[in-house]
């Protein structure tokens, strides 16, 4: 770790690079198969408004550096934050690796992959770093009066805000050499609304890792981002209970995406696969004709999209389903030898301190060809979905998404809004009741999944119809 | 790793830096930890990992404005950066007209039996071998299980806390675990995960208990029933009502909350809301807690602290600011994130009361109804007003007394005030988990949903 009063990262970059490489030649001479050091040096800053009061207010500089050692076909992993005893943490990693390796009855390999020498910059107008505190205290105060000022039934509001702006390493025994900005502007409230004994909650996230400051100004502002949570709190405070059982259902944008997320995208996590309902499902069936589900770690700008991914693999995009069929599993180098597929560049660390798994980048349905009128036609009774809290995935392809904004669809229009529910499937089975998918364009949901270690994810899809027994309403009537 | 005397001394240095740089007021805490851990993947010990780290957190006040600060350097130079950090931050920062004082000198009770040297002394290959025989047991245990994932560790864990009214405390915790997690297929697809593991102070852990308990859930996983929709009685594993309770009835007996009128118990003290056959406490200074600890993140003696008592509320939980902003004592309850330098009140070891029967009686006595393990979506639940809409995963049919099989797709729906008020027996045995102490409770009337 460094702190203020030292030189910049991009000032000592290169010099980083010389410590990260001495370290993997210990390695490698040492005998592993292979060594991979992953180094950070960058800025975090995490801020806490709780109704206007400051709670938390903490700027860090913080660096460290994660050896990961493959030897005798195990791995070793150390974390640590002292650059200069790196030798010792690479030797630590190696007999690491060879106390797991007696016990492996398959030694563990890894895909072979190109290596890389390579910077991969963001350009940006505003360092978050480099935005005064005060400037971001009002950010966050505005934001606070743009929600009390949606409803005067509104008592309590708390607004998070993270920021980070630094450089990662990834250097191996391999010939990689890759430099990559990190970036993060993230902006989060939490409503509560009270009329009565009657409480109501409703959050929202916004959030870039390809812009810097500006994305605040001109996209998460606090006036969109502040009303958006604000109208779910009102929405869940005047709405009447949810029926239980099964109806048919449109999922909106942001709730198709974490079923994409949940349900499915986890099931096709390699290192998760042959332990789901998805094993030994490649090339078979798994859903509605015209079904399609990707995940792209290319496109530009959203927040699960990077050049490479953390072991140094060009990040792809994986049809994860097309028309139907299970195609392809999201894969790092390990599991892609184990499976004999390609690494797709989905090995992901939260940071220095975890070892890099299997994660999403930006998931989602593809658009289909009904039109908006289509969508709700014919429905007597049943529900629109349209934002969730929170939601869980289980290996037997069991998901359940906690719902924050949802309506009653009754003779094909949308009617009053609901208060708090979940819903639930078998994803496997939900999958066959897809009637109808949206030809309308949709924005991604930005948001975090934690599977040991948080991950930053974009998520979503077009509006898409269940018919009845696809979806089960977790509802109290 | 440094000595608790070494962290206290450079704890105490950062805060006589803060006071001659002019902070009024100033506490820093310090975590130093070495975690080890062996992980197991599809079967196999897959890796090794080391984690060293000493942590340290400042926290300071210009008047009533506060900054905070954290370096992961043990050094007096990191230190001194740190606290200018943090008075920049407080400089940039508004006034909280609220803030009083930090926590004063307090006598601390020796609780026994929170470090073993026998942890310290564990070494890689060991918890190597501990994870493979594990894995050997669970394949043997049933067909078809697979420890799909899981391992074994420890850590060594020692605290520093200084504050500029004089409060100083150092303490050292040992911990290890064994966790397994095991599916295996049912034909066409793949049970959900069943979940177990053992956590004590020392390395005394009951391996058997834990292959025992998954391959035996296992095992009934893979005979999937039908079930109805309906009220029913069901049987919540603590393992499941520990998870709910954290994000609906334990938000709202946060001070913080009750505070900011985020709680619907604020002005309940005293009153009935639950069974009388429930007794919840907040217990940190219980031996075999996991979250046992001499004080909490701001220097406070843990202590005993009963929530619900034979179904009245009796007290909600504090730290130091929010317990001087509304007149009541500090219950022990501040958690420090120590990146974010946020203060939260979380509690330590959640406590339920213990009932006379064994579960397997209660079980047999139960004509049709649920017994849920594990939850998916507890966090989805409205921690403001308690609603819950959850699924149950694994939950298990029971029918003339006997377990049927599993469920798949079981949502419970309903109010977690409803709830409470619904427990009608809690079994005679505990489960030790990490952060809850408690026996299986039957609840009745529960809104049961299940997949056409």
């Amino acid at each position: 770790m460094r702190l203020s009063g030292t030189p910049s990262p991009s000032e000592e970059g290169f010099a980083l690079f010389d410590v990260l490489q001495k370290a993997v030649d210990v390695g490698r001479n040492l005998g592993a198969t292979y060594v991979e050091l992953r180094g950070e040096d960058g800025f975090i800053e995490y801020i806490q408004m709780d109704d206007g009061r400051i709670n938390a207010l903490t700027q860090r500089i913080e660096r460290g550096v994660a050896v990961r050692v493959l030897a005798d076909g195990a791995w070793g992993f150390v974390t640590t934050s002292e650059l200069d005893v790196l030798d010792k943490a690479v030797r630590d990693a190696y007999s690491m690796a060879k106390a797991a390796a007696p016990t492996r009855h398959e030694p563990i390999k890894i895909a072979e992959t190109k290596p890389y020498k390579d910077t991969a910059d963001i350009k940006m107008k505003r360092d978050p770093r480099s935005v005064p505190v005060a400037e971001k205290i009002r950010y966050m105060e505005q934001m606070t009066k743009v929600i009390r000022d949606y409803d005067s039934r509104i008592t309590a509001v708390t607004v998070k805000v993270r920021t980070a702006s630094g450089l990662k390493y990834v250097v191996t025994s391999e010939g990689t050499q890759i430099r990559s900005r990190q970036l993060l502007v993230w902006a989060y409230p939490w409503v509560t609304a009270k009329e009565g004994a009657r409480l109501s909650a409703a959050r929202f996230e916004e959030a870039s890792t390809h812009q810097g400051w500006e994305y605040m100004e001109k996209v998460a502002t606090p006036e969109f981002v502040g009303q958006q949570a604000a109208r779910k709190a009102k929405l869940q405070l005047e709405g009447v209970p949810a029926k239980a059982g099964s109806f048919p259902c449109v999922l909106g944008p942001r709730v198709i995406g974490v079923l994409a997320h949940e349900a499915l995208g986890h099931l096709s996590e390699a290192d998760l696969t042959a332990n789901s309902a998805f094993a030994g499902k490649l090339g078979q069936v798994v859903a509605a004709e015209g079904v399609y589900m990707t995940d792209d770690g290319t496109i530009p700008g959203e927040i699960g999209s990077a050049k490479y991914d953390d072991e140094g693999t060009p990040t792809s995009r994986v049809e994860i389903i097309r028309n139907s069929v299970l195609t392809e599993l999201l894969t790092n180098r390990e599991y892609a030898a184990k499976n004999g597929l390609r690494p797709t560049g989905n090995a992901r660390a939260e940071s220095y301190l975890f070892p890099p798994i299997i994660r999403m980048r930006n998931t989602y349905f593809e658009r289909g060809d009904a039109t908006e009128d289509e969508m709700l036609e014919g429905i007597d009774f049943g529900y629109y979905c349209a934002d969730f809290r929170a939601g869980q995935a289980q290996t037997n392809a069991s998901f359940q998404v906690g719902i924050q904004e949802a309506y009653e669809v009754v003779n094909g229009k949308i009617g009053r809004p609901i208060t708090d529910l979940s819903i639930s499937g078998i994803a496997t089975d939900s999958l066959f009741k897809i009637e109808l998918i949206s030809r309308k364009e949709f924005p991604f949901e930005n948001g975090r999944c934690g599977k040991g270690q948080e991950a930053l994810v974009g998520s979503g899809g077009p509006d898409i119809r269940f018919s009845k027994g696809g979806i089960t309403f977790g509802g109290k009537t | 790793m440094k000595t608790e005397r070494e962290l206290m001394d450079l704890c105490q240095y950062a805060v006589s830096v803060g006071q001659k740089r002019g902070a009024n007021a100033i506490e820093v805490q310090c975590d130093s930890r070495i975690d080890l851990d062996a992980g197991i993947e599809l079967g196999e010990v897959n890796s090794v990992s080391r984690s060293v780290g000493t942590e340290f957190a400042v926290r300071l006040y210009l008047g009533k404005r506060m900054g905070s600060a954290f370096t992961n350097i043990p050094t007096r130079e990191a230190l001194d950066e740190g606290v200018s950090m943090a008075l920049s931050a407080a400089k940039a920062t508004t006034e909280d007209k609220d803030w009083q004082r930090l926590p004063e000198p307090r006598t601390y009770k020796e609780i026994p039996g929170l470090w073993e040297e026998a942890v310290i002394k564990c070494e890689p290959d060991k918890v190597v071998r501990l994870t493979a025989d594990m894995v050997k047991k669970a394949a043997a245990a049933e067909e078809g299980l697979i420890a799909a994932y899981g391992g074994s560790g420890t850590s060594i864990h020692v605290m520093a806390y200084a504050n500029s009214s004089g409060t100083a405390v150092a303490q050292k915790l040992t911990s290890a675990y064994l966790f397994l997690a095991g599916v295996a297929p049912t034909g066409a697809s793949m049970t959900p995960l069943v979940q177990s593991y053992d956590v004590k102070r020392g390395l005394q852990l009951d391996m058997d208990r834990v292959v025992d308990e998954v391959a035996s859930n296992i095992r009934l996983c893979k005979k999937k029933v039908k079930a109805n929709s309906g009220k029913f009685p069901v049987i919540l594993h603590p393992q499941a009502y520990s998870e709910l309770l954290q994000y609906t009835l334990l938000m709202s007996v946060r001070g913080d909350n009750v505070a900011r009128g985020k709680s619907k118990i604020a002005d309940k003290i005293g009153d009935t809301i639950a069974s009388p056959i429930l007794t919840i406490t907040d217990d940190g200074t219980t031996p075999k807690g996991m979250h046992t600890s001499v004080a909490d993140d701001e220097g406070v003696p843990r202590q005993r602290t009963p929530i619900i008592e034979k179904g009245v509320l009796r007290s909600f939980l504090w730290d130091t600011y929010w317990g001087n902003k509304m007149g009541v004592k500090s219950t022990g309850n501040a958690k420090r994130n120590m990146r974010q330098g946020l203060l939260e009140i979380a509690t330590s070891n959640l406590v339920v009361g213990l009932g006379k029967r064994d579960i397997a009686e209660i079980i047999s006595g139960v004509k049709q109804g649920y017994l849920v393990r594990n939850l998916q979506g507890a966090h989805s639940s409205n921690p403001e007003s308690g609603d819950f809409s959850i699924v149950g995963n694994p939950a298990f049919l029971i029918e003339n007394g006997e377990l049927k099989g599993a469920v798949d797709g079981l949502m419970l729906a309903g109010n977690i005030y409803e709830l409470l008020k619904n427990a009608v027996e809690t079994a005679k045995t505990p489960h030790y988990l990490e952060g809850t102490i408690g026996p299986e409770v039957v609840f009745k009337d529960v809104q049961v949903v299940v997949k056409e």
